[in-house]
């Protein structure tokens, strides 16, 4: 499968390990993970959940071991798959979404979040819809945009998580203070960030 | 992790074992082959990832100061710490030390802590105060056999690669100074030691390197080498149930100190390249298509190749001994254009290989020269400067074959490298 590399300085291939079921390594500008899934897979018997399949996930960083910080990651890549996946069609199995982190330059979480959703298409999981992150942010002056220079400062920080078919946000994440108009500013610009992410996706499902 | 680790059938472990009584491997190695190692590095320093065919693992090492030990007040600290990522096997647990972790950790202890390959008192800021604490955190990416070399392979390359900030001291107070400020400092490395991992089976009679995933399960045991480019031992393992004579250990080891000398060349050219690409600034983060292997179509030539080459085997089989010579003549001249080869008939069913031109770094196959023509076995050792080969050919037919499908594989290779240039 070629590399697909697009406007929005994203690059990704698909089924890159050959352990997982579906992999995929993505990188947003210089921030790269690896993404890998397993399932539907047996489940430990104190997660087994009678009418659908039980999602677990793991985040690991680069170095250390993981804080709390990597612990909100996961569960808010936990809480995505969970609402997109069919998981009344396996019942009493888990899916195992992992992430690694190979380089963090900013947005880590949304190129995370759009890893995993990859690498559940590289896996062939049923899925209601697709998902794609954008992170967002906002400087001083109050001006949004999309692409951050990393250690730059700022004044908030937006993660919106689209599902692909009606574009509705199935996750936020936020961090500074902001009026609800500029949230409200942030989704719209947010909307038009994941459009691109989606015809990419095609694009890369398509190679 | 939930799922269990999957059991290795009986069916899997005896086409593995008749594979080997033939001297074949499933993925069309030689027995003494290794699978391709590929080093890239980070934007970050002391940041690694290195495959070994389809292993990978992922090294960044990371340093803190902190207090040194009292036993040792004037040496800095280095920890390893391999994680077995749930990415790699759905066995593995996160966060969770199981029996292989403990003992791969130890191994690659063995290997670069104890043989103390890292200059530790030039980690002392303030003696009984301040040290530095480098810590190397491995997580595997992918497990398809031999963890632990390309672990220690990633290991020693991201200390190469690390550089630590500079720290000065007015005798009251320690600054830390940042990269804008100082350059950072590089580690001091006193030799570079790597791990090689061979399995042992049938208590001895098959010995073959850098074995996969089905290898590993099969074989009754390992043996792990710790060597450095000098040829000297910083480490030796013999795990598992296999009654080793002490010549097999010392031939294994002679021949994995070849492998060493390689790896470390190759470390070093890997770090050189990209010291090159920082100082033209063209360094970014890890490129998408350095890291990922070929796609799986590759996987299934080489493991068709063994196939095709039985198959002529057994043609080669219901021909007459005479016709062996010219057999052989055939396949060398299919050689020559590539490295240039000169056979020479030495004896009855003996021929040598001598290659005519200097190489560089590939390594040639030394068929061994051993005295006893009724031994079956036949080490295989590699050298990295040219030497005679000698092809031990028995006056028995299925031995014969053997011979040629070693030949047979190898010029495939040869010719598949030439095609990849």
């Amino acid at each position: 499968m070629e590399t697909v590399t697009d406007k929005t300085n994203i690059s990704c291939k698909l089924g890159i390990l050959s352990r997982p079921d579906g992999s995929a390594i993505l990188s947003e500008g210089n921030t790269t993970v690896i993404a890998g899934i397993y399932g539907p897979v047996e489940v430990k018997l104190q997660k087994l959940l009678i009418d659908k399949a039980s999602v677990e996930c793991h985040y690991r960083p680069k170095s250390g071991l993981p804080g709390v910080e990597d612990r909100l990651y996961e569960s808010i890549i936990r809480n995505i798959c969970e609402t997109s996946f069919y998981a009344s069609l396996h019942p009493r199995t888990a899916i195992l979404v992992t992430i690694q982190e190979l380089q963090n330059s900013g947005q880590l979480i949304s190129c995370a979040i759009n890893a995993a959703c990859l690498a559940c298409l590289n896996a062939g999981i049923d899925m209601k819809f697709m998902f794609s992150a954008v992170t967002c942010y906002m400087n001083f002056e109050d001006d949004l945009y999309l692409h951050c220079a990393s250690g730059k400062e700022t004044k908030a920080m937006f993660v919106f998580v689209f599902d692909s078919t009606e574009k509705r946000i199935i996750a936020s994440h936020t961090k500074g203070s902001f009026t609800k108009e500029q949230f409200e500013e942030a989704v719209e610009l947010s909307k038009e960030g994941c459009e691109d992410r989606f015809t990419y996706y095609k694009k890369v499902l398509e190679s | 992790m939930s799922v269990r680790k999957t059991i290795i059938s009986n069916c899997e472990k005896k086409f593995l074992l008749k594979n080997l009584a033939e001297w074949t491997r499933l993925d069309g190695r030689a027995f003494d082959e290794f699978r391709p190692v590929k080093i890239n590095f980070g934007k970050d320093w002391g940041s690694c990832h290195v495959s070994l065919g389809k292993t990978s693992v992922l090294a960044q090492v990371s340093c803190e100061i902190q207090q040194p030990k009292s036993s040792r007040p004037s040496e800095g600290v280095l920890n390893l710490n391999i994680e077995l990522n749930p990415l790699a096997a759905p066995h593995f647990e996160a966060g969770r030390q199981s029996d292989l972790s403990v003992q791969l950790n130890r191994l690659l202890e063995k290997c670069l802590k104890d043989s103390k390959a890292l200059d530790l008192e030039s980690l002392c800021i303030k003696m009984n105060e301040k040290v530095w604490a480098i810590r190397v955190d491995i997580n595997v990416l992918n497990y398809e056999g031999n963890i632990l070399d390309c672990a220690s392979i990633a290991a020693l390359a991201a200390l190469a690669h690390f550089r630590r900030p500079d720290v000065t001291s007015d005798g009251e107070e320690f600054i830390i100074h940042n990269v804008q400020q100082r350059d950072p400092i590089p580690m001091v490395i006193h030799h570079y030691p790597v791990c090689i991992t061979y399995s042992v089976f049938n208590g001895g009679e098959f010995i073959i390197a850098d074995p996969t995933l089905l290898e590993e399960e099969v074989a009754d045991a390992f043996m792990s080498i710790g060597l450095n480019a000098y040829k000297e031992l910083c480490g030796l393992h013999l795990g598992g149930k296999a009654e080793l004579s002490p010549d097999l250990i010392l031939s294994t080891a002679s021949k994995a100190a070849n492998r060493a000398g390689l790896i470390v060349q190759q470390i070093k050219e890997c770090i050189e390249k990209d010291t090159q690409q920082r100082l033209l600034r063209q360094k970014q983060s890890f490129s998408i298509l350095d890291i990922t292997n070929d796609s799986v179509s590759g996987d299934i030539e080489a493991l068709l190749d063994p196939w095709t080459a039985s198959e002529k085997k057994h043609k080669k089989k219901t021909k007459k001994e005479k016709e062996h010579s010219n057999m052989v003549d055939t396949k060398i001249e299919i050689d020559k254009p590539t490295n240039g080869v000169e056979l020479t008939k030495i004896g009855e069913g003996t021929v040598a290989l001598v290659p005519i031109e200097e190489k560089d770094g590939t390594a040639i196959w030394e068929v061994s020269d051993s005295d006893d023509d009724d031994n079956d076995e036949v080490v295989v050792i590699e050298v990295p400067k040219p030497v005679v080969n000698l092809l031990d050919v028995n006056t028995d037919s299925e031995e014969e074959a053997v011979t040629i499908l070693n030949a047979d594989e190898k010029t495939k290779k040869k010719k598949k490298q030439k095609q990849k240039k």
